[in-house]
């Protein structure tokens, strides 16, 4: 298996960087028709401060939003490096032709109406006029990339509708535009920041394999989740996976999990081992981390996010006994370890609590603990080094937590020392907590079980794969 | 007689089927049984029958030339009624008690060649208890998917029962790796695979190429 950056990256690849990064961009396809997708994806790149140059194209118009329109891309003056394309499919064959005239290295191809409604030779064209010039070409037949740090979005869906994440460290890549567009937004809504998202539909020039090769290299990528129905090349992905996921954390959700396999196989294996089991085995095999739905996917986003645990020894702080037990019943169920308190710990955690509280792990701070015994019990247990990730199980509905405890908890977050998960269950209330600390970068968890999952997914990819977040200070 | 030439491809690449002969007729199977040695089973041969135990076509635990007489008659005339063409008969040393597993292999169009494991027997297609990996696989990747197994506690000991022999198991599928990749084999059940803590024995094996 190759080395990463031991073996030059393809240029095609490498001009990915041209797809995410412009200085200049052409939207070819603008237009004034309200709600149409140039429309949309016009407003969206001015109103979205996009950073660079914007040169609408469309042979209709001198002048769309106050911005000089172009008959198409060769009239325009200056160097263009990017362009995105969303006219009908047979225009887009020799648009991208004049793309590439101009010397534009990286085009998102939004059009649908290629192989998958079985116009293969349009398909065909655009490949072989990529190839010729060397073009990074995401699509078609997508929703194509955001890239937060740039201000570039090219998803056309307006913004009242589809939130857009802030800028963070986790990179989407995904196959469907559909389910794509609904990560953004819950992205959006749980405060998750992300590198860049990518929905690359067809595939055509550049697959999911290139791609998460290109974000490997990102620098402002820390982690990738992928959302993929199939490939079409395995063994490429599964070198890919393999390779990068010892570098930075790979999640997958893989959709079509259900396909029945064929009643008329010749042979017992065929007939129960369908095509979900080849992509299954894959994911093992690459040691990557499979999410099974979207909320899980989250939990993984979330929890990814901390530092990474050093070992599997878990430190349990609550303000309620019960849930204290919930969760040591899912780690035990688990396989991972309840930390044993080291002595000095103990004597500290005396001197903070009641006397009538029992000092031990779970530590129960019992339910009149107000949010200075909070960050009392997690500095101390920060310091224990025979613990490796501390869970926060907090009532919200306690009458002596207030605000406080958010600052606290946050705190606690960003001290990175040692990953943190809160888990809080309950109503609106509770929610509304979870949601701020999510926005903050703390990973909140709706129940025990949850939580454990995510953590044990956690610790797992810790202790299993090597990688650069791993050189702990 | 594909089940024939099956079992003598496996053998090229050294997987290790139960000791077994094909009779043409009853005087046959006794000069074959006593070969082996009993006890022994009887199987049906023949291009119309895949579900043997379905019809008849199968008698275990054979224990001496009279018993085995009495069964070669039983199972050819029930084949013969259900209108299946007779091939012969096969004769088959008795396999050693212990866990059944099935041991497969398929060509994923995305992937190419994978393994697959589980709990075999008549119930593999109910409980459905498998794991696989693609191919080339490590020993390090057999002992995983031994793991991943539900039904993992009967294969690493359970009860007073003893573990099945992890390097036979190892190699069983390190090979059938090798000889998928080589034979460009579509399809393989080793079902059932055997084992017990000593070793294991392949007791039947079908291929698609």
């Amino acid at each position: 298996m190759r080395e990463s950056g031991s073996e030059p990256m393809e240029r095609k690849i490498k001009n990915l960087k041209y797809v995410f990064e412009p200085k200049s961009i052409a939207v070819i396809g603008a237009t004034k028709t309200p709600s149409k997708v140039g429309n949309v994806l016009l407003k969206n790149f001015i109103e979205g401060k996009f950073d660079g140059k914007i040169y609408p194209v469309n042979p209709k118009y001198d002048e769309i939003m106050g911005l000089k329109c172009y008959s198409d891309v060769l009239k325009i003056k200056g160097k263009v490096e990017s362009a995105v394309i969303a006219t009908p499919a047979k225009t887009v064959p020799s648009i991208l032709e004049q793309c590439g005239k101009k010397g534009i290295k990286g085009v998102i191809v939004l059009s649908g109406g290629f192989a998958e409604s079985g116009n293969t030779e349009l398909e065909e064209k655009l490949k072989s006029t990529a190839k010729k010039y060397n073009i990074a070409l995401i699509g078609p037949n997508c929703l194509g990339v955001i890239n937060p740090y740039s201000r570039l979005d090219s998803i056309f869906f307006p913004v009242f509708k589809l939130q857009r994440p802030k800028p963070g460290s986790i990179s989407f890549v995904t196959q469907s535009g559909a389910v794509g567009s609904c990560i953004v937004d819950l992205a959006a809504y749980y405060g998750v920041g992300i590198s860049k998202f990518i929905s690359y539909g067809n595939a055509s020039v550049l697959d999911e394999s290139d791609i998460i090769d290109y974000l490997s290299n990102d620098d402002s990528t820390e982690s990738i989740i992928v959302y993929i129905e199939g490939t079409k090349d395995g063994k490429k992905f599964m070198e890919t996976l393999e390779k990068v996921n010892k570098i930075k954390p790979i999640v997958v959700l893989k959709a079509g999990r259900s396909e029945k396999s064929s009643k008329a196989a010749f042979s017992h294996t065929g007939n129960i081992a369908g095509n979900y089991l080849a992509y299954s085995s894959a994911f093992k095999q690459t040691k990557v981390i499979e999410a099974k739905d979207v909320e899980e996917l989250f939990d993984y986003v979330k929890i990814f996010n901390q530092p990474l645990p050093r070992g599997k020894k878990i430190g349990i702080i609550t303000d309620g006994g019960g849930l204290g037990v919930l969760t040591t019943d899912a780690i035990e169920e688990t396989g991972l370890d309840i930390a044993d308190l080291g002595e000095e710990t103990e004597k500290k955690l005396k001197k903070i609590l009641p006397a009538y509280a029992n000092v031990g792990n779970p530590l129960d701070i019992i339910a009149d603990a107000d949010p200075e015994l909070y960050k009392k019990s997690i500095d101390i247990f920060m310091d224990d080094p025979g613990v490796d990730l501390i869970i926060v199980i907090v009532l919200f509905q306690a009458p002596a937590l207030d605000e406080r405890l958010l600052d606290v908890l946050v705190e606690a977050s960003d001290d990175r020392r040692k990953p943190i998960a809160v888990v809080a269950v309950g109503g609106d209330y509770t929610h509304m907590n979870r949601k701020i600390l999510d926005t903050y970068g703390v990973p909140t968890f709706g129940s025990p079980r949850d939580a454990i999952k995510a953590i044990k997914k956690f610790t797992t990819y810790s202790l299993t794969s090597r990688c650069r977040k791993c050189i702990f200070r | 007689m594909s089940m024939l030439k099956d079992f003598s491809l496996l053998e090229k690449y050294k997987f290790k089927l139960l000791p077994y002969k094909i009779a043409k007729n009853e005087e046959d199977a006794v000069k074959h049984a006593k070969y082996i040695g009993f006890p022994v089973a009887l199987k049906i041969i023949s291009p119309q029958i895949t579900h043997k135990t379905d019809v008849g076509g199968v008698r275990i635990k054979i224990k001496n030339s009279d018993m085995l007489r009495h069964a070669y008659r039983d199972i050819v005339s029930s084949a013969e009624k259900s209108k299946a063409e007779v091939k012969g008969v096969l004769v088959q040393k008795m396999a050693r008690k212990g866990i059944e597993l099935i041991i497969g292999g398929k060509e994923d169009p995305q992937f190419g060649h994978m393994v697959v494991l589980g709990l075999g027997g008549v119930y593999v297609e109910i409980f459905r208890d498998i794991t696989g990996r693609i191919c080339p696989i490590s020993k390090q990747d057999v002992r995983e998917m031994v793991g991943e197994l539900k039904s993992h506690p009967i294969l690493t000991g359970v009860r007073g029962q003893k573990a099945v022999n992890m390097n036979t198991l190892e190699d069983i599928m390190l090979k059938t790796c090798r000889f998928m990749e080589k034979e460009k084999v579509k399809e393989l059940d080793l079902n059932p695979v055997i084992f017990d803590s000593k070793g294991a024995d392949i007791v039947d094996a079908r291929i698609r190429k």
